[in-house]
């Protein structure tokens, strides 16, 4: 028992590895089913109408880009295929990036012509107190798009005042922006839809909002981006890795029990040594 | 010298800590304005404080460079990545640092090419070390570490494809942990700190908590 928990540290690390490549590998799929939280943001979306504007918030990074980059795309694909308008901003420094690949993708995938369909406002730092400017005054929160373009020149942004004028708001989160920042300065403040998307580890803080009505829905980890790849038929990344991290969390679980079992009995061996 | 130090500190503090909340609860045109040149305001601060996080960081590894500390190679590296990323930025494709940014050039390339894939493997490093940290350490010593460590693997399970086709408990329990105990406790720990931070910001305002004058509590 005590080889058992010292086992090298390697083993481990290969047994993850083949947990993780063996079902992408070998390509095997899983049923997905869409949890009410996931369901709930979906029908958000879906009670909207053509031409509706959507906000959406980039507020990740490269390192979540993974768990994040397949809820940006089925959340997008979704809104562009029901003829929604998007607008997409960024409140952290690396999401411009990350935002302009997604928009751009999308962009080809539904021929959407920039400033009518979709707008890219860029990154403007100050966290909630671009929040709070974009509900006083939306124009002198972004004067101009990514590219340089004023606000008041697009069709799509022209008529934007507030954060009152967006029909649904959506923040894309690896970070505390959903619960510090959108709640407290926007959502409370604004009373518009807000719906979100963040990494797997986030999601439990957030059901106190789900709960209280504050978020009309929430999508955690690529769990919830598979679940809403399922709920608009369309397989996408986040499916294919379930499969992977199935197998993961079920590796890293024998680990744990195997682990239990070799510490107690290791602990009872030892105690009737001593005996 | 007291007056700059103590006083004057004292009395922005009061002035913008009330203004802030004048601008958040009242809805009159005035207040709203103010509210508004607040928020331009802070964002300005914010701006400026990327400027202190960038000295701060290019100092620090400037510093174990000179001094020759275990792993002054990584930080040599960092210094001459920001170095190469802030070339491109300012050249800009060609359009210079006053335009705004291009949308595609070196900086988008090294972005997209060299940014994304490091930062993304570093973190997904992290599930091999999980499972070696949950196999090594994740122990049932206590009634309380048993309890949090079936938790987590209920919900590891019910969390995936793979829970439900073992069991429907599994993801029928998962929900009942997150929408009850979880919910329970993420709300208490909300509102304890929801109240802390206005007791302590209560405080800051009337000029009762001074430890940021720097000169410790008084």
């Amino acid at each position: 028992m005590h080889k058992l928990l010292a086992i090298d540290r390697r083993i481990i690390f290969a047994l993850v590895f083949i947990s993780v490549a063996g079902p992408l590998l070998a390509g095997i799929s899983l049923p997905i089913t869409p949890t009410d939280e996931v369901k709930a943001a979906y029908d958000q979306f879906e009670k909207l109408d053509a031409g509706d504007i959507v906000l959406v918030s980039f507020s990740y990074g490269a390192s979540t880009q993974p768990e994040m980059l397949p809820m940006s795309r089925a959340i997008l694909h979704h809104a562009f295929r029901r003829d929604l308008k998007v607008v997409a901003i960024c409140l952290w420094p690396e999401a411009p990036g990350l935002a302009q690949q997604v928009l751009e993708e999308m962009a080809a995938e539904f021929d959407l012509e920039y400033g009518v369909d979709y707008a890219f406002m860029g990154y403007k730092p100050g966290n909630f107190s671009v929040i709070l400017n974009m509900g006083q005054d939306f124009h002198s929160a972004f004067p101009q798009d990514q590219w340089g373009a004023a606000t008041g020149d697009l069709d799509l942004t022209r008529s934007l005042r507030s954060l009152r004028d967006f029909d649904l708001v959506l923040d894309l989160a690896a970070g505390d922006s959903i619960e510090f920042w959108w709640i407290p300065y926007g959502q409370e403040k604004y009373g518009f839809t807000f719906v979100a998307g963040c990494t797997a580890v986030m999601a439990p803080d957030l059901y106190p909002f789900l709960d209280s009505g504050q978020l009309g829905g929430l999508l955690g980890g690529l769990a919830g981006a598979a679940e809403y790849e399922t709920l608009i038929d369309r397989r996408g990344s986040a499916s294919t890795g379930m499969s992977a991290q199935s197998m993961a969390h079920l590796v890293i679980t024998l680990f744990v029990i195997i682990g239990n079992i070799a510490y107690f009995a290791a602990r009872l061996t030892s105690s009737e040594q001593r005996n | 010298m007291i007056f700059l130090s103590r006083t004057l500190p004292l009395v922005i503090a009061f002035a913008f800590g009330m203004l802030g909340v004048i601008g958040y609860y009242v809805p009159h045109g005035d207040a709203q304005s103010l509210e508004r040149e607040m928020a331009l305001w802070v964002r300005i601060v914010f701006a400026f404080s990327y400027l202190l996080g960038l000295y701060s960081l290019l100092n620090l590894h400037w510093q174990r460079i000179r001094q020759r500390v275990a792993g002054w190679a990584y930080s040599l590296i960092a210094i001459l990545s920001f170095a190469v990323m802030m070339v491109f930025v300012v050249y800009n494709d060609g359009l210079g640092p006053f335009a705004a940014q291009a949308e595609a050039g070196g900086y988008k390339w090294l972005f997209d090419n060299i940014h994304v894939p490091c930062t993304s493997t570093m973190f997904s490093i992290l599930a091999f070390f999980i499972a070696s940290a949950a196999y090594r350490t994740f122990r049932a010593r206590t009634p309380e570490a048993a309890v949090l460590l079936i938790a987590a693997v209920i919900v590891m399970l019910g969390r995936v494809p793979i829970g439900r086709e073992l069991s429907d408990l599994f993801p029928m329990a998962t929900d009942w942990l997150l929408n009850v105990p979880n919910l329970a406790a993420k709300r208490g720990i909300l509102l304890g700190v929801s109240l802390g931070a206005i007791a302590t910001s209560l405080r800051i305002i009337f000029g009762i908590e001074r430890s940021y004058l720097g000169g410790g509590a008084e």
